[in-house]
């Protein structure tokens, strides 16, 4: 919620929340998918966004390309509340700076299209083409993405491209708008272990040489670890934890990121012996979950108060804030009354 | 022979393997051609043991698990080979034979095994149905026994009319698990067991696995991606590279000891929660087309550390360094046979 780091964000939710209605005329439910969430990305940084299947990862990042609209709450890019300007031409505006990759590298692309056709589209809808130059602009975007030979590649078929391959044309297409944000949803989860971290690596890349906000997507909390300068931890639709990556990872303070942190197999540490063998907690019904604390039910440290309200955003340092009772400074009338 | 060359030899005594595959062979037969998935593999698995298998998607990791249990169908054809059981040989058992020893010696866990239960069938039905197949048994006995397993995998008895819809992803794997379970069977291929799953929940029933096994005794066969979950949880390892096993040894020594140059640069292409932050290079290209694999060693082309006149010519086999650790690559040779000259 705050940074160390003294930056001006150049993409910012505030309180983004998302309901979708589920079932039919007859019993209509509601999804709470994502609750309050805000969050900052930061020019040349990357910021991974955790947390189990169903949290509500993708429908953050959805929102902030503005792809859902949002139930409520604010996107500010470059100081504007941009949800105010819906029509077309500043959603295309703002589709040209903030761009998103999917995780299925093999659904993405268009089966018919060359690589050329992929990259050269992109351009002339943003009217990022230069005239005559289009070629030597493909070019040089498949050489950003390592795909090289470049001629060669620009004639190809995504069916004649390894996944590792099709991910860095889809990276490329994203390259093309020329974007200050990008938004990955687990660009690395199908492709194989020996190819995700060149992907990584050419994100890392992106950011450093290029400053491209990273917002990072992710199940696996060690890949988040070797590529996020921060961390959010998502539960149940609500974001619990933010933290520069190495310290979340060292010193997890909400109840589900060390629960989640125990969980993870760490070849280094050998065999783990069942730290969080307690737990046989069912993952939540996001239609059910009430107005406390959305893991109240399978905490081991919950309280009275977890189940009444949901905890406000603590920080523990500039760089650092939980949402858990835990961390709360205990208000004076709580603390007479026991 | 002295006691020490005992010692090796039981540690080496292949008859008291349980499962032993030798120079296996599997083709599809394609229109584009001869896709040669499993060529030449050979492994052990011993009682009680957890042997991990791992590579890349299309290596033939789960072409194997589908022909130790004789569940491939055609284009998949076994071209040569032996794979004995206890002793049986399972590839020239007869069909009946074959509905035996399926669930009661050998129980498959699939890929997707979530998604492998019957929509329309409840639990109890289906976990009955593998029972009554192979037991002599009452439908009440039966149904006593599946509530018996469910609470062994740590699902309440009182779910088991539930039907698969109403379980979540977790559950129904545990499901899976217990119906493997179900006859008692010696050895459980699991391939994938978990990879659909939070982690969360993936060691959950890591766990649980890990405890059944304690408590009944059984070996496993354990396919997967996670290359850390596979040294965490196996006891030795397999890596497979394009339809071959390129290095097995004790998990601990795959990890902090690989011998062949894919193991070494798979092993420093995941991050890890603990221990140093350090740049991971993964490896560079990508895996071969098995159809027209590369001559000599099928990672010449993407190996950092290939020997020009040597690696694209000559195939190399798999050769002992150690009781336990056997590598195929150049590179090791000197090393094997200094251990060859010693044993
Ligand atoms: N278009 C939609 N209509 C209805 N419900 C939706 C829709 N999109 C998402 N949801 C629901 O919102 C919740 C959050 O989903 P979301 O896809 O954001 O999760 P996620 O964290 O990305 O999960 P995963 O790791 O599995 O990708 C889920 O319960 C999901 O079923
Ligand atoms: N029905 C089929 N017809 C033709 N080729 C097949 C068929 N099934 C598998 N193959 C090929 O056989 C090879 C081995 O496949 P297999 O499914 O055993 O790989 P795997 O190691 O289990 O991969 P994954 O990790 O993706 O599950 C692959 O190259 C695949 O393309
Ligand atoms: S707020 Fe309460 S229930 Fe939620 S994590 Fe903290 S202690 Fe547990
Ligand atoms: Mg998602
Ligand atoms: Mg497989």
């Amino acid at each position: 919620m705050q940074n160390g780091h003294n930056m001006q964000p150049i993409l910012e939710a505030r309180n983004l929340t998302k309901h979708f209605t589920a079932g039919n005329a007859l019993s209509k439910q509601v999804v709470r998918a994502v609750e309050n969430a805000s969050l900052q990305l930061y020019p040349g940084r990357v910021t991974a966004l955790v947390g189990e299947s169903g949290s509500g990862k993708s429908t953050i990042a959805r929102m902030l390309v503005r792809m859902y609209e949002p139930t409520s709450g604010e996107l500010i890019y470059h100081g504007r509340n941009c949800l105010l300007e819906k029509g077309r031409r500043e959603l295309l505006s703002y589709r040209s700076q903030v761009q998103m990759i999917f995780q299925d590298p093999f659904s993405s692309l268009n089966p018919v299209r060359r690589v050329r056709d992929v990259l050269e589209r992109p351009l002339h809808i943003h009217g990022k083409a230069r005239r005559g130059k289009v070629r030597e602009q493909i070019y040089e975007l498949l050489h950003r993405v390592s795909l090289t030979p470049v001629e060669e590649f620009a004639d190809k078929y995504p069916h004649q491209l390894s996944g590792g391959q099709r991910q860095r044309v889809a990276i490329a297409r994203a390259l093309a708008v020329e974007p200050k944000v990008i938004l990955a949803d687990e660009p690395v989860s199908m492709l194989d272990v020996s190819i995700r971290m060149g992907i990584l690596n050419l994100m890392a890349k992106l950011r450093d040489d290029e400053g491209i906000a990273f917002l990072y997507v992710t199940h696996d909390i060690a890949s988040a670890r070797y590529f996020a300068d921060e961390t959010l931890v998502m539960y149940a639709g609500r974001i619990v934890e933010g933290s520069t990556s190495e310290e979340l990872i060292q010193d997890p303070k909400h109840p589900y990121t060390q629960l989640l942190l125990s969980s993870v197999p760490d070849p280094a540490k050998g065999l783990r012996t069942g730290a969080a063998r307690a737990d046989k907690g069912e993952v939540p019904d996001l239609a059910a979950v009430g107005n406390g604390c959305p893991f109240a039910p399978r905490c081991p440290h919950v309280m009275d108060i977890c189940r009444q309200a949901m905890p406000p955003v603590t920080p523990l340092n500039d760089d650092r804030w939980v949402r858990c009772y835990l961390y709360e400074p205990v208000p004076e009338a709580v603390a007479a009354r026991n | 022979m002295t006691t020490q060359t005992v010692e090796r030899a039981r540690a080496y005594d292949t008859t008291r393997a349980l499962l032993k595959v030798s120079n296996l062979e599997v083709e599809y037969w394609t229109r584009r051609g001869v896709v040669r998935a499993v060529d030449g593999v050979s492994f052990e698995i011993y009682p009680n043991e957890v042997f991990g298998l791992a590579g890349e998607s299309g290596c033939g990791k789960s072409t194997i698990a589908h022909a130790i249990t004789r569940l491939l169908k055609p284009p998949a054809y076994i071209v040569g080979g032996e794979a004995t059981f206890d002793g049986a040989d399972i590839l020239r058992m007869d069909e009946d034979k074959l509905r035996g020893f399926r669930w009661e010696h050998i129980a498959i866990v699939f890929q997707s095994a979530m998604n492998s239960l019957n929509p329309v069938l409840s639990i109890r039905e289906q976990i009955t149905d593998v029972i009554q197949m192979h037991r002599q048994v009452s439908k009440k006995e039966a149904t006593e026994r599946a509530r018996e397993l469910l609470q062994v995998v740590g699902i309440d008895p009182s779910r088991i009319n539930s039907y698969p819809h109403q379980l979540s992803g977790g559950m129904r794997q545990r499901v899976v698990i217990a119906i493997a379970l179900a006859l008692n069977p010696e050895l459980i291929i699991m391939d994938e067991p978990t990879t659909a799953l939070d982690v969360v929940v993936q060691k959950q029933i890591i766990d649980e696995i890990r405890e059944l096994k304690e408590r009944f005794g059984f070996s496993i066969l354990f396919i997967t991606h996670d290359l850390s979950l596979l040294v965490e949880f196996s006891d030795r390892i397999g890596i497979m590279y394009a339809g071959e096993i390129i290095e097995t040894a004790p998990s601990r020594e795959v990890f902090t000891n690989p011998k062949h140059p894919y193991t070494q640069r798979l092993m420093n292409s995941f991050p890890t929660i603990s221990g140093p932050r350090q740049a991971l290079l993964g490896i560079p290209g990508s895996p071969p087309d098995l159809i027209t694999p590369p001559t000599g060693c099928r990672f010449h082309p993407r190996c950092p550390v290939m020997i020009q006149g040597l690696c694209p010519q000559v195939h190399p086999e798999l050769m002992a360094v150690s009781a336990s650790h056997r590598a195929a690559c150049h590179l090791v040779a000197e090393e094997a046979a200094d251990y060859a000259k010693r044993a």
